[in-house]
């Protein structure tokens, strides 16, 4: 068993001139919940993609369990134990939400009934039994969210990637969300996640790191981060500086309704 | 979702009404002879819906995989006596084999861009067809002598033709509702929804949708044999023409009800028979009036029943049986 479950080594993506993703390097342990912060066109979400395999790095190595996954396609990174989500939800939106999380559950069993059991069951660890008949295209932004996360989930991984899971979602509907996600945490599954509602950070992560302009620019504990100069400077831009860091928040959280 | 004894007696039941038809017209050659076109072209259009429909990919050459059926048949037949019931699975074998060569990297394309590219492979294999005269008789085409026999597949009344292509297309709705219910054809429903999406769920969506493809073909090459033997001639255009081959099996998957396990079928119970009347009734008043009311007919389906027959038949039944509490 590794020490470390998911590690970057300089990983950089350039889009012609742009460096996207500059020279970043991260590692995640088991069991630990890692969030990434940064303003719009951070690179965030570049950098998510060359960790679930969506893009190919311009330089630098993704390894998990100590093997290099570079090369690897998407689905096979998903097999290795890697859920993910994403920004925008992809339901798949002609099919009920049960047979959205089948459609995960199938990669561990093909036989239709074990499949359709450990998806009835994976609703019902993220409440979502009673939507289970429902079409995926008539449930609300929320629940989709839900249950792209339910389908990630079926997948049984090691570590899952949220991509902006909360955007677009009322408080009381971040509160459930974070709990759920707390209580998945509390069964060993670890995280990494991309956030934009400050709240979330603060309450669920135990490390954060911030890109800025495709750099990593700094890592520390939810607190030390969010409060610290470069950070806010990053997001805010000069002149705020006497202000600290819970006016930030906000702000961030208005940035995160895209949907 | 239903248990298997429910979905194995659904399909019988189907099947044993698909079927009647063929004992109520057992007197009548030519309502036979419709019948026995409209299995054909029901289990051809349902051959199509595996990935057409399940997968999403929009088809336009699958008159290639039918052509290679319909010549290899022939050639076994008349160059060296073989019986098309022993060649039938081999050929359609080979049909797979050519489908997901093709396929490979046509699949790369999505959308319009992968139907207009399947279209060309159907113009390229006209094209081929015409030339090389030596395997496929070129324009003059391919005639098999009439020996009637049942290793021959050659048969002296219609009825027994009409039941030929029922077990044809019960066969292909039998591996559709097969499919339906395994893992395969999750991932094929996977892949049509969202691909980014599949691949984040652990699918291959090169290797399923060439798997789909590959099913898709080879019964699409079976029914390629069936209308061979029964035609006893075939040339060119008759493969070829897209509006009677390629196209017409998306068409009536389209009209029936895309995706679904009955729409093919209904789409071929409506349009072939239809079709048929309207040739025999129209051609001779007006040349081509038959095909102008055909193609209003679709233009009406295409406006007012976009998830075609199936479709149209649940939300019929959600307005009048209630089911209030699901939104359309």
């Amino acid at each position: 068993m590794s020490q470390v479950m998911l590690q970057v080594k300089a990983a950089s993506k350039h889009f012609l001139g742009l460096k996207a993703v500059d020279e970043v390097s991260l590692s995640v342990r088991p069991g630990e919940i890692v969030s990434i912060i940064g303003p719009n066109g951070a690179g965030k979400t570049t950098f998510f993609n060359l960790l679930t395999g969506q893009l190919a790095p311009t330089s630098g190595e993704v390894l998990f369990e100590g093997k290099a996954i570079n090369h690897l396609p998407p689905h096979a990174r998903a097999r290795l134990g890697m859920g993910r989500t994403f920004q925008i939800s992809k339901p798949l939106i002609a099919l009920t939400a049960l047979e959205n999380v089948m459609i995960g559950a199938f990669l561990r069993d093909a036989p239709l009934s074990v499949a359709r059991d450990k998806a009835m069951v994976v609703l019902e660890k993220v409440g979502m039994a009673r939507l289970a008949m429902r079409r995926a295209g008539d449930l609300t932004l929320s629940e989709r969210r839900r249950l792209e996360v339910a389908r990630a989930l079926a997948l049984q991984p090691k570590i899952m990637l949220l991509d902006e899971v909360m955007a677009g979602l009322n408080q009381s509907e971040v509160g459930q969300a974070i709990e759920l996600l707390q209580g998945l945490h509390a069964q060993g599954l670890t995280f990494l996640i991309i956030e934009h509602n400050l709240k979330v950070v603060r309450a669920f992560s135990e490390r954060v790191v911030v890109l800025d302009r495709g750099r990593h620019i700094a890592e520390g504990s939810a607190d030390d981060i969010l409060n610290s100069a470069a950070v806010i400077q990053a997001y805010l831009g000069d002149g705020h500086m006497g202000k600290g860091g819970t006016d930030v928040q906000p702000t961030l959280a208005a940035k995160g309704e895209r949907t | 979702m239903a248990s298997t004894n429910k979905v194995l007696m659904t399909y019988l039941l189907s099947m044993a009404l698909a079927a009647l038809p063929i004992v109520l017209l057992v007197d009548d050659a030519h309502w036979l002879n419709i019948l026995a076109f409209t299995y054909l072209m029901g289990g051809l259009a349902a051959a199509w819906n595996i990935i057409g429909g399940f997968g999403g990919q929009f088809s336009l050459g699958h008159g290639v995989f039918f052509a290679i059926g319909a010549y290899m048949t022939a050639q076994g037949v008349i160059r060296f006596g073989w019986s098309p019931w022993l060649t039938m699975l081999p050929i359609a074998a080979a049909a797979a084999l050519v489908a997901m060569l093709i396929s490979w990297p046509t699949f790369r394309l999505r959308g319009p861009f992968f139907a207009i590219a399947t279209l060309a492979f159907n113009e390229v294999a006209f094209v081929l067809a015409n030339h090389f005269d030596s395997f496929t008789g070129g324009p003059r085409g391919l005639m098999i002598p009439f020996k009637a026999g049942f290793a021959n597949m050659i048969f002296r009344e219609r009825w027994q033709y009409a039941l030929l292509m029922f077990a044809f297309v019960a066969l292909v709705v039998g591996v559709s509702v097969w499919l339906r219910r395994s893992r395969l054809g999750y991932y094929l429903l996977a892949v049509r929804e969202d691909e980014d999406a599949a691949r984040a769920s652990g699918i291959n969506v090169l290797a399923v949708k060439l798997r789909g493809m590959a099913i898709s073909a080879f019964l699409t090459a079976m029914g390629g044999t069936l209308f061979t033997m029964y035609l006893r001639y075939i040339d060119p255009p008759t493969l070829f023409t897209l509006p009677e081959v390629g196209v017409k099996f998306a068409l009536l998957a389209l009209i029936g009800g895309i995706g679904t396990i009955a729409g093919p079928l209904l789409g071929a119970a409506l349009i072939i028979p239809f079709e048929n009347t309207l040739r025999a009734e129209m051609a001779n008043a007006l040349p081509g009036l038959n095909l102008a009311v055909l193609g209003l007919l679709m233009v009406l389906a295409a406006l007012f029943m976009k998830r075609g027959i199936v479709g149209a038949f649940e939300d019929a039944r959600k307005r009048w049986f209630g089911k209030t509490g699901d939104k359309p």
